[in-house]
């Protein structure tokens, strides 16, 4: 299609493409799906640029460039990814922002043109939702505002889900800790050409004050803003954009597009759908709290826009080509009863982590995922499925028992019947390539999935037969883990013979995941970090574990997978052409 | 048994009436089974005394009825005497089919095509019934103890060649699959007046593993989840109505899906006793499509009320048709009735709009009868118009 065809095109949509948001959800099934934001963005007409149509007009500003906050792109579709920036210009609301999208950091073939506007309401904060011609493809996007542009931003949609894709690669990140560390893990990620997308599984930012959850030497460096536990939505505002300011961060929003949902510590820590560890009635009602940070987390995060009663609801699903289906999870907020310390609640049958609509639309997606052919099926999710225990024991539901002494009832360990109920499903679709992705724990874990991991009859520890999935755990950005390398090994040493199914471990290392996927094999690749307490650019590969198709059970790799061949270029951060023009 | 026993029992109880029997039945269609396995005999049509029967013609059905019973297959008297009473109210109140919901052939199932079970646990008791009965397997159906645990599915395999076999005794016996649906008049040319669809749950919760692969949920109870959640998507018929011998819900001594066999647990091997993955199994397959569940296993009538998680299905539990027992907990789910330590079945007439069910209690050492309860309701599920594509 001719870029003047697909400009008109989009202009012409535009109207029925507005109608069409109000009775869509989040987008699920790669559907393509468009989407109104809450504050009346959407993504639609070419505007500035197209011959007939004119620009806005724009608001008299004097001051400096107002994109402070950087660009960033998210939940890309085959056809659609969400744009986004946010506009600093004291004084001004209503501030039209206009997008455009092209096949090369030069901006000689845009595809498309977009506008939005920055309101007070939404944190002056805008996102588009760019229909793109192309699926599998690299654009660059930047944004223009008050006579200033903003740096270049790049991404990629999917793969239409009946298409061929030969190799997926995925940086997988959680756990951004902003007192606890320099973001090195965002800039070692920023400069990988080759990834398709960034998961972030969760804590993108911390709710602690000052001196309650930070390495006190970086937390010098690095104040907190607001200088106090957030509670409020102007609160989690100015966290999020704390967090924005990182120079790191930025980057790697700016070159790849990020697919997030939330963990705990974007509410509060230890969150259920109803509450928080960390959540006193001296701050106020709990419901007032999490709708103020779900508002604040669709205002700053690239994640598809919804209607505002829907917001709560980020469980989604992405199709990577026939390669790969991705089910992104909220095991924290949307279902999940309060957590329980006894392993006898744990596995009370009414309780559950997923609630019954997510677990509904789950086993729906693994089963559309299975019929259509995808080769693999990535769960990207927060908290552990595997069980960690201190000594597993083969389980035996009917006596309520089973499963060895559990550590941390915040995981699925903790909702015993949530996990039999996945589980069981994955074992009687006979679904062979689940891949479970995880943060949350602040470490690196490979295992493999058993229905009964510490039962000889039901699991091979030495072969891996009778596991029915695997799992891969990130290691936290910043976020700590064991205090010292020593602690770290003797935790290994100790845990790893009490879980059979926990095949590699490391406590002590921040870091992140790469995830590399081709048709004949999955395989996760750590890399971790030598330090954050200082900005570093040095990272080592730890370790690699993948599971060949069809074997649903992991094996070791001592090198990292090769990267793509002709990957495309990073954007540059400004265009040159520009620049000369002003 | 000897052959000329065998072909005299036929005789006398074939005795020329069944086959007028069917014209009077509201009409049977096309049966669909479920279910595939390379060992069964080509499922043919039901012999050739069988012909299908046109309902309707012209006219579409204007009403249907049918009974519930549930557990019946002991060939005590108490079974005798639910016969009889279900004779008399068929006779008087008209009935164009039998449910029997499961536990057909107690204690231990049937072991041949050929098997006395047959004989004492279903004909000989409803001799004086001319009504086809469809059939649903329970957990004493594929037992190989007269405990029921469950374990020998194959055995289930015998009650649908007897479905097939030219020397059953009677054409009542209707078990086409194990799992299937079957459909029953027309509301319009193109429209059942109702669809019945009948689960095969022994597989999916027995008390103890059954180590015969082809019965697992792999092989067997998710590929008959997926196909059950088709045929009822696929369903055109005005009334659709599940059959499944373990409750969904139930104030007896099995309880609820889910959480089935509470106290009995710890002694079952299966860690699918509890029915989680079969609550979940009804839930896809049912909720908000169906009108009306149909259980047996616990040994009661009770009517629970619709629950969210069903839709507005009502639920009934028949399980009284040979056995009785009491309640474990008669407050564990609401209901509009409910009755314990009696022998029984329900009776179900459905108009186009309406549904009346008549709960009927039989004394097990008299055989006296009497109506338990009746209630009229409007159809649970009402159609919803489709929309004309602009």
């Amino acid at each position: 299609m001719k870029r003047r065809d697909f400009l008109v095109k989009s202009s012409a949509a535009g109207v029925s493409l507005v109608a069409l948001s109000a009775c869509n959800g989040a987008g699920s099934g790669g559907e393509e799906v468009v989407t109104a934001t809450s504050d009346g963005n959407a993504g639609g007409p070419g505007v500035a640029g197209t011959p007939g149509l004119a620009k806005p007009a724009m608001p008299e500003w004097g001051g400096p460039s107002p994109f402070q906050h950087g660009v960033a792109s998210g939940d890309p579709l085959a056809r659609q990814v969400i744009l986004w920036t946010r506009i600093t210009a004291e004084g001004l609301d209503e501030v039209p922002v206009i997008v455009r999208v092209s096949r090369d950091p030069e901006f000689s073939d845009v595809v498309y043109e977009g506008m939005g506007y920055a309101r007070s309401q939404a944190d002056y904060t805008v996102k588009i939702d760019a229909m793109l011609p192309e699926a599998n493809t690299t654009w660059f996007y930047q944004f223009e505002s008050l006579g200033y542009f903003s740096a270049i931003g790049r991404t990629k949609t999917t793969a239409h889900g009946h298409q061929s894709v030969e190799h997926l690669r995925l940086a997988v990140m959680a756990c951004a800790n902003y007192s606890y560390g320099f973001f090195n893990a965002y800039r070692k990620v920023a400069f990988r050409r080759d990834l398709d997308a960034v998961l972030f599984l969760g804590d993108y930012i911390y709710e602690y004050g000052p001196g309650e959850y930070g390495d006190p030497e970086v937390e010098a460096l690095r104040p907190l803003d607001p200088p106090h536990e957030i509670v409020t939505l102007s609160d989690y505002r100015r966290r999020y954009a704390l967090n924005r300011t990182d120079q790191d961060l930025q980057e790697c929003h700016r070159q790849h597009p990020f697919i997030c949902v939330w963990d705990d510590h974007e509410f509060a820590d230890n969150t259920w759908s109803d509450g928080a560890a960390n959540h006193n009635e001296g701050e106020g009602d709990f419901g007032d709290r999490k709708r103020a940070a779900v508002q604040a987390y669709y205002e700053w995060m690239p994640i598809r826009p919804v209607l505002p009663d829907r917001e709560v609801r980020i469980y989604r699903s992405f199709e990577f080509g026939q390669l790969a289906s991705l089910m992104m999870l909220d095991t924290r907020l949307i279902g999940r009863d309060q957590q329980t310390d006894s392993p006898v609640t744990a596995r009370d049958r009414n309780r559950s982590l997923l609630g019954d609509d997510q677990q509904s639309w789950l086993f729906e997606q693994l089963e559309h995922s299975q019929s259509r052919g995808a080769q693999w099926h990535l769960l990207g999710q927060q908290v552990m499925l595997a069980p960690l225990t201190l000594g597993a024991l083969p389980d035996t539901p009917n006596l309520d028992l089973g499963g060895g002494a559990q550590v941390n009832y915040d995981q699925w360990d903790g909702y015993e019947t949530s996990r039999r109920a996945l589980l069981g499903r994955i074992e009687a679709m006979g679904l062979d390539n689940a891949v479970v992705l995880t943060g949350d724990i602040h470490s690196s874990w490979a295992m493999d999935v058993s229905l009964d991991p510490g039962n000889w009859f039901a699991y091979n520890r030495f072969t891996g037969e009778g596991s029915i999935a695997v799992e891969f755990v990130t290691p936290a950005v910043s976020s700590p883990g064991a205090p010292t390398k020593g602690i770290s090994d003797l935790a290994k040493a100790f845990l790893i013979p009490a879980n059979p199914h926990i095949k590699w471990l490391d406590f002590y290392h921040r870091g992140y995941m790469i995830l590399d996927v081709t048709p004949e094999r999955c395989q996760a690749d750590w890399f971790h970090l030598e330090t954050v307490s200082e900005p570093s650019n040095q990272e080592h590969f730890a370790m690699g574990w993948y599971t060949a198709s069809g074997d649903n059970h992991i094996q070791a790799s001592k090198v990292p997978c090769a990267p793509k061949h002709n990957a495309p270029p990073l954007a540059p951060e400004h265009n040159v052409q520009q620049e000369a023009l002003a | 048994m000897s052959n000329d026993r065998r072909a005299f029992l036929r005789q006398l109880l074939i005795g020329g009436a069944s086959v007028s029997a069917l014209a009077a039945c509201g009409g049977q269609g096309g049966s669909e089974g479920g279910e595939d396995l390379p060992d069964d005999p080509p499922k043919v049509n039901p012999g050739p005394d069988e012909p299908p029967v046109e309902s309707g013609g012209v006219k579409g059905t204007e009403s249907m009825s049918f009974i519930a019973i549930g557990d019946m297959g002991t060939g005590n008297i108490g079974q005798y005497h639910v016969a009889e009473a279900m004779r008399q109210i068929i006779e008087a109140q008209g009935c164009d089919f039998v449910l029997g919901a499961g536990d057909n052939i107690y204690e231990d199932g049937v072991t041949s095509v050929d098997d006395n079970g047959f004989l004492d646990s279903f004909e000989y008791p409803y001799q004086n019934l001319d009504v086809p009965f469809y059939m649903c397997l329970g957990n004493h159906d594929c037992a190989s103890t007269i405990f029921g645990g469950g374990s020998d599915n194959q055995r289930g395999d015998y009650q649908v060649d007897y479905h097939y076999s030219d020397k059953r005794y009677s054409t009542k016996w209707r078990m086409p699959a194990r799992f299937y649906k079957e459909s029953f008049g027309k509301l319009t040319q193109e429209k059942p007046f109702l669809d019945l669809f009948v689960v095969d749950s022994n597989p999916l919760t027995s008390f103890y593993i059954d180590f015969d692969e082809r019965f697992n949920w792999k092989n067997y109870g998710y590929p008959q989840q997926l196909w059950m959640k088709e045929a009822v998507n696929e369903s055109e018929a005005h009334w659709k109505i599940a059959m499944s011998h373990v409750p969904y819900l139930s104030n007896g001594k099995h309880g609820n899906a889910g959480n089935l066999d509470e106290g009995m647990r710890v002694i079952f091997s299966n860690p699918d006793a509890d029915g989680q993955r079969y609550k979940l199994f009804l839930e896809e397959a049912f909720s908000s499509k169906i009108d009306m569940l149909v259980t047996g296993h616990d040994h009661s009538l009770q009517w629970i009320k619709p629950v969210e998680s069903m839709g507005p299905a009502h639920i009934i539990v028949s399980g009284a048709g040979g056995k009785s027992d009491k309640f474990q907990d008669p407050e564990r789910n609401p209901t509009h009735y409910q009755a314990e330590n009696e022998l029984g079945f329900v009776w179900v007439h459905l108009t186009e709009e309406r549904m009346l069910l008549e709960f009927y209690l039989v004394n097990e050492d008299t055989g006296e009868f009497r109506l338990g309860y009746s209630r009229e309701e409007t159809k649970p599920v009402q159609e919803v118009a489709v929309p004309t594509p602009a």
